[in-house]
């Protein structure tokens, strides 16, 4: 179920109302029955897999909590990862493995070594796999304890809201919600209704406007040159952006419907100074929980002594991992690379970046330092887009060899500059980043939401009614579905 | 808390109720004002009232321009971006309920007609829902954006049509004293030939038209344009099928995007398989060299829709 189809604003009521109207011990049956429900709007046979990756991780973490050592518990852990990572290789990566076997073997000389298997990628996938396997590694490390309640954990890995695309939830942070009583709260209703709203703007409005003008270019790279690649880059990003940070924002309000705290997953990215910046702002609880799980986990001692080196070569791999993680595609592991490989170089020339600052005075000039760092941040991060926007590694080649292209540049500008959805795309950039801006400030907040309700009511219908008129209703999936 | 508790439910119904109504009054606004509903009703109103003899009944979308002042004894019934199912239900509504059916339809078939574009674009549900079957496409293809295609044209047929409300504001005093026989002359006030870069207009247009065909049409269409022909065999109507012309521009990019020969070829087999009665007349290149003839890059203009349609007349006389 979309959260931008009408089954979606018709099942979401329901559901509030449902969990609402039940007594507190009842509630948890609802939601998870809810949320099924949810999930098989898109395909029934996909609860199985849910269903599966629910009773390994479950039974796992009950083994490991009645282990008392942590050598008895590592069998568990290492299975139950195996058979969530197992159903993850299966659907999400064995196609790609496959084929690259065919290559490699093509090119000894033996053709069609394994037959190439494409499997309908079961939706969120990547997002349960990645909770429940957080989960096994907080109970494995002590830092939660196992869940003893079926329904609760199933209901942990499955919960409606941030089940498909996330946010990644940790254990200790939402499980413990589940058994908690949500008396109704209208503060927090009314804010996840207002976030809702902002959600299904930026979905509906901006990024489905973007598509216009990104999907031609990246569908079909060989008809495109020059500035219209150099556009389609960055506007991909803000398409990106906007699409996900809408629906992640549809997510936490209507979690919050039902009392549940969701944690952020955007952080006004394009405000980020450096790369890795950018990563401690944009999808937070994946950044994190690679962190956490993979990066921390490395080996990053060189005979006794930390080493830089294989500190930067840790923080290549797990950035390979985050694009590897987007897509079983070479695109996204160059993405992933390339980031990786920005802010290892970074962490290399920190000190002498620091001294030419110091010598070069721009130290003297913080904003426009600041501002400075931000434009190169932006346009490294819309570079790499040349890999994100794209599945085919020739593909991104053929961008790449166009982008120097820029013989029709006057006549792509002027219909650019007469297409009033370009105009108004990038009005609507400005606006949502200005928006999100000036509301991060608490003082903001504090001072709309003690206007007088006329007021207030006529900036939710001023933005639902723009909503409707210039939005575009194409049930435009949301970009990270795919993932 | 039970009084913050009634305090929000009061507001959240007033709020809604404010919702509901300023959408009411944004619905009837735009469903009586947009200026597509207009015309087409107008064209409604006029062929009910049509009492000539009907030997051609034009359909499809704008690129049927074919003048019924020059051909005689007929109506154009072809509306903006009308896509093949929809004509395939306003053709059946006039079949069973109008007071005269005709002897021969005119359709184009070009390549926008069964581009894989074309699928699905339902337009101006707001006026469609008078003729399309939307739960019944529900009941067959199971694709419940049919049921969101009827709800929206009955109760929220502004939404997401921003470019329709500006374009009624442009044409809020249009005169529709013009429009004789169905017939509304092209737009003129635009003269391709005059464009300063024709090549970026006619590939712009194309690729936005044409783009992910394939190797072959629409199924979605080409089960419509069957249906169309299955009803031409039932109440034995002729099919006359038209290939509008195209700028040289537009054309040359058509051709990277289409196989032309293929899918007239395709077309042709389609309705020749049908046994319906039909003729095709193929204008596609006939001003390739005369950019001044068209509006944009595949519209004719009215100088040059009068010429294909003497043309035509010529040719369906000779043939009669």
């Amino acid at each position: 179920m979309l959260f931008n189809s009408i089954a979606y604003l018709i099942f979401l009521p329901l559901a509030v109302a449902g969990y609402y109207l039940l007594p507190q011990r009842q509630r948890w049956l609802f939601l998870l029955l809810a949320s099924y429900l949810f999930y098989a709007f898109y395909r029934v046979e996909y609860t199985v897999l849910l269903m599966a990756s629910t009773a390994v991780s479950y039974y796992a973490g009950l083994a490991m909590g009645a282990a008392t050592e942590k050598r008895k518990r590592r069998p568990w852990l290492i299975a139950a990862v195996a058979a969530n990572l197992f159903l993850l290789f299966v659907f999400k990566y064995l196609g790609f493995f496959t084929g690259a076997i065919n290559q490699i073997a093509s090119f000894a000389g033996s053709p069609g070594l394994l037959p190439v298997v494409s499997v309908l990628l079961p939706v969120g996938i990547s997002f349960y796999t990645f909770q429940t396997i957080g989960y096994l590694a907080d109970v494995y490390r002590g830092v939660s304890p196992p869940e003893r309640h079926a329904g609760i954990f199933a209901l942990y890995v499955s919960f409606f809201p941030q089940l498909v695309a996330g946010p990644i939830e940790r254990a200790r942070n939402l499980m413990p919600q589940f058994r908690e009583a949500h008396p109704f709260d209208p503060a927090l209703m009314s804010s996840g209704l207002r976030l809702m709203l902002w959600g299904y703007f930026k979905k509906i409005v901006i990024a489905d406007r973007l598509v216009m003008f990104v999907q031609p270019v990246f569908s079909q790279p060989d008809m495109h040159t020059g500035i219209g690649i150099a556009l389609a880059l960055p506007l991909l990003m803000l398409q990106v952006y906007a699409d996900f940070s809408g629906y992640t924002d549809i997510a936490i309000g209507s979690a919050r419907l039902m009392g549940f705290r969701l944690s952020p997953n955007f952080r006004q990215p394009f405000s980020a100074t450096s790369v890795s910046d950018f990563w401690s702002r944009w999808h937070i609880t994946l950044t994190t929980w690679l962190r956490d799980y993979v990066y921390f986990s490395l080996p990053s001692r060189f005979r006794g002594a930390v080493s830089g080196i294989r500190m930067n070569l840790n923080l290549v791999f797990t950035f390979m991992l985050v694009g590897f993680w987007h897509g079983a595609h070479w695109n996204f592991l160059i993405f992933g690379l390339l980031h990786g490989l920005m802010m290892a170089l970074a962490n290399i020339t920190k000190s002498a970046m620091q001294s030419f600052n110091q010598i070069s005075r721009l130290r003297r000039a913080p904003r426009f330092l600041q501002a400075l760092n931000i434009t190169l941040t932006f346009l490294l991060v819309s570079a790499s887009a040349l890999f994100f926007g794209q599945h085919s590694l020739n593909d991104s080649l053929t961008l790449m060899r166009n982008l120097a292209d820029f013989s029709q540049t006057s006549s792509i500008l002027r219909m650019l500059i007469t297409n009033n959805d370009f105009i108004l795309g990038i009005l609507l950039i400005v606006f949502m980043l200005t928006f999100e801006s000036v509301t991060s400030r608490n003082r903001v907040k504090v001072w709309f939401l003690t206007r007088h309700t006329g007021i207030r009511f006529a900036f939710y219908l001023g933005m639902l009614f723009f909503m409707l008129i210039f939005g575009i209703f194409s049930r435009q999936e949301f970009f990270y579905f795919q993932f | 808390m039970m009084k913050r508790k009634r305090h929000f439910f009061g507001k959240l119904i007033v709020f809604l109720l404010l919702a509901a109504g300023i959408n009411a009054a944004f619905n009837t606004v735009y469903d009586n004002w947009m200026i597509y509903h207009r015309l087409n009703r107008n064209q409604d109103r006029q062929f009910e009232e049509f009492n000539d003899t009907l030997t051609y009944l034009m359909l499809g979308n704008s690129h049927n321009m074919v003048n019924p002042a020059i051909l005689g004894n007929s109506f154009n019934y072809a509306s903006p971006s009308e896509v093949y199912p929809q004509t395939y239900f306003k053709f059946r509504h006039i079949l069973e309920n109008g007071k005269q059916k005709p002897e021969y339809v005119i359709l184009t078939v070009d390549p926008v007609n069964f581009s894989p574009k074309a699928d699905n674009t339902l337009k101006f549900d707001g006026y469609w829902r008078k003729y399309v079957d939307y739960p019944g496409l529900y009941r067959e293809t199971g694709d419940t954006d049919y049921l969101v295609r009827w709800f929206t044209g009955r109760f929220c047929s502004y939404a997401g049509n921003y470019k329709f409300i500006y374009m009624s504001l442009l044409f809020a005093r249009a005169d529709f004293s013009q429009v004789v026989n169905g017939y509304r002359p092209p737009r003129d006030f635009r003269n391709f030939a005059l464009e300063p870069d024709r090549k970026a207009l006619g590939i712009e247009r194309a690729n936005s038209y044409l783009s992910g065909y394939g190797d072959r049409p629409d199924p979605g269409t080409v089960d419509y344009f069957r249906r169309i022909l299955e009803l031409c065999r039932e109440y034995n109507v002729g099919v006359i099928m038209v290939r509008m012309p195209f700028t040289r521009e537009y054309l040359e990019q058509a051709r990277k995007l289409v196989d032309l020969n293929r899918l007239d070829r395709g077309i042709e087999q389609i309705v020749a398989e049908s046994g319906v009665n039909y003729r095709v007349f193929d204008f596609r290149e006939e001003f390739t060299d005369q950019p001044s003839l068209f509006f944009n890059a595949d519209h004719v203009n009215p100088e040059g829709a009068d010429i294909i349609s003497r043309k035509l007349k010529f040719l369906l006389d000779a043939d009669n």
